[in-house]
């Protein structure tokens, strides 16, 4: 008897098609990155800064004195989130450059592009990936050190003065990680290979780095800021949560639309780039 | 016989291009419930045709209408409908077969218990159940054939689309998955599109052909009647100057090709076989051997884009 006789059974019970037809791409994208032991392992060492941040606001709280060098006010959480800028790209190098590239190398693209869905859903459920990935070493742990500082030291933060805390948080914690997932999301349908599309993630934000350093303190060029990506995300936090960082020598307003326009750009470059996909393969 | 079946997919006056490339140059014609084969040389305009069918272009004019929805303005209804088996490579990096064919269930609209449920059914249909669990990278050419063949028929579509899918193939895989194909077909009663360059496949597998050549549609209709014996065909072997004798037929309104073994002779309606020995004997060659034959899908496909006669 040929294999093929084991049964085939009819399905017709269609129901209508579901709103969030993007969920499964980001639910199954998920269960295969966090499937591997050492991306867990570095989602754990990007949550060591909160435990540092939550022993310095425990002995803040037994040592007052100590908050003259330590300082657990709004300041606190804005310096934390960009140190977790870094924390978020290394993720999104190792969780998600591949998201778009392998499929374009494996044609999955066309697994999914001849299903009822649109090519939003297609983007929006690869963006959702990266963007859960950014929130949870950014936004999440900010929120939690926040809610560890109401229940360690509630005289300190329980005031309306310091109301704007939790906003601020929300609002960088949400900008780094979009702004990040989308620059990783384009770069990684520049490529067919995961490799190429998390070296090239990281060449640029280090390349750009890199060329900030050198025209801003070797040639004093105060614009150069704006052409380094983590800059100008520092930029918000330092107008958002009234920081002092040396490197921050430009308005947010600028840092603000360098973003806005790269966020615009990067949806461009995966329209163009899902869309080609769909007319050549 | 096709005009009792319901067309799923019909086009009318249907302009494709790209850029200044016209791709599909306004073609008329109906994809009917049961087998057809789309036909063509690289450039015809099948993957063109496929892709406005999956919604993926807009036509420049015309019209088309799949299971009575425009593909260009209702996609999703469309495509909910129809299963792609695209020619290349189509998985999951890091996917087993079952997760994949589970997952492509589910983005077709059906719900995730379903989907898993499913997958393993089809799967087990597709002859992969033992091997349902390996990663899909993994697997040989032919198993990723199946696992392709699997991920399209998930959410039993009413309509498969094919683009070769025994490409890669060794002979015997090649006759499993023809096999498969064709039991889909008529035991499971769905229709499908198979889009291949092999004749022979087609010939196995569909009911209707439609051959597409530069944009148009070339040649249309049921299997039967276009491969049936219209015109007297023969497989003929010389000995001799077996030109002179082809150029005297020629002259009579034959046309002829190379054959696997000899020549193929296509004679006008009305001249049998005493024609071919009287032209051979008036030029004083040997008929070694003669044999009736009826008209296959390559003469159909090669008189559909004009290649057939020999000079």
């Amino acid at each position: 008897m040929p294999i093929y006789d084991q049964g085939y059974r009819r399905y017709e019970a269609r129901a209508p098609l579901r709103k969030a037809r993007f969920w499964p791409i980001t639910r199954e994208a998920l269960r295969l990155v966090l499937s591997k032991r050492a991306f867990l392992g570095l989602i754990a060492a990007a949550f060591l800064p909160f435990v540092v941040r939550v022993i310095q606001i425990y002995i803040v709280t037994r040592f007052p004195e100590a908050g003259r060098i330590l300082p657990v006010d709004g300041r606190l959480f804005g310096d934390f989130l960009n140190q977790q800028i870094g924390f978020a790209i290394l993720l999104s190098i190792f969780g998600a450059s591949g998201l778009v590239a392998n499929d374009l190398r494996t044609g999955a693209i066309l697994a999914y592009l001849s299903r009822p869905l649109t090519r939003r859903d297609y983007v929006i459920g690869k963006l959702l990936v990266p963007l859960f990935l950014n929130l949870a070493v950014t936004l999440v742990p900010a929120l939690l050190l926040y809610v560890s500082g109401l229940s360690l030291a509630p005289e300190l933060y329980l005031k309306w003065e310091l109301a704007w805390i939790a906003p601020a948080i929300v609002v960088h914690g949400f900008t780094i990680s979009l702004v990040v997932s989308l620059l990783t999301l384009a770069i990684s349908a520049l490529s067919r290979s995961a490799r190429v599309a998390g070296l090239g993630l990281f060449g640029l934000i280090a390349g750009l780095e890199m060329v900030r350093l050198v025209l801003q303190q070797g040639f004093r060029q105060k614009a150069a800021m704006l052409l380094s990506i983590q800059a100008d995300l520092r930029a918000l936090g330092v107008a958002l949560f009234g920081l002092t960082d040396r490197q921050v020598v430009m308005g947010w307003g600028w840092a603000a639309l360098v973003l806005a326009v790269l966020s615009l750009a990067c949806l461009w470059v995966l329209r163009s780039r899902v869309r080609a996909v769909e007319i050549v393969t | 016989m096709g005009e009792n079946r319901a067309p799923l997919v019909e086009f009318d006056d249907l302009a494709v291009s790209y850029g200044l490339v016209q791709a599909l140059g306004g073609v008329k014609g109906a994809f009917l419930a049961g087998t057809t084969g789309l036909l063509g040389p690289n450039g015809a305009g099948k993957t063109t045709l496929l892709k406005t069918l999956l919604g993926f272009l807009t036509p420049d004019r015309g019209r088309m209408t799949a299971f009575g929805k425009d593909p260009t303005r209702e996609p999703l209804e469309v495509r909910r409908r129809l299963g792609y088996m695209p020619e290349q490579d189509c998985h999951v990096p890091g996917m087993t077969a079952a997760a994949f064919v589970a997952f492509a269930g589910e983005l077709s609209g059906l719900p995730r218990d379903e989907a898993i449920s499913r997958a393993h059914e089809v799967l087990y249909y597709v002859g992969l159940g033992e091997a349902r669990y390996r990663n899909v990278e993994t697997y040989s050419t032919g198993m990723k054939q199946r696992v392709k063949l699997a991920q399209a028929l998930v959410h039993d579509p009413e309509l498969l689309l094919l683009d070769e899918p025994t490409n890669g193939l060794d002979p015997q895989g090649r006759e499993e998955m023809l096999a498969l194909i064709r039991d889909v077909a008529t035991r499971r009663g769905m229709s499908l599109i198979l889009c291949s360059h092999l004749l022979h496949d087609v010939e196995r597998v569909c009911d209707q052909v439609i051959v597409l050549n530069q944009g148009q549609i070339a040649r249309e209709g049921e299997m039967r009647e276009l491969t049936g014996a219209r015109r007297q065909v023969f497989d003929v072997r010389f000995k001799g100057d077996a030109a002179a004798v082809l150029t005297d037929l020629k002259d009579m309104g034959a046309d002829w090709r190379e054959g696997e073994d000899g020549v193929r002779l296509f004679l006008p309606e009305g001249q049998g076989p005493e024609t071919v020995f009287r032209v051979a004997k008036q030029c004083g060659v040997q008929v070694r051997h003669l044999r009736p034959g009826a008209e296959t899908l390559e003469d159909v496909f090669l008189r559909a884009l004009g290649h057939e006669i020999q000079d």
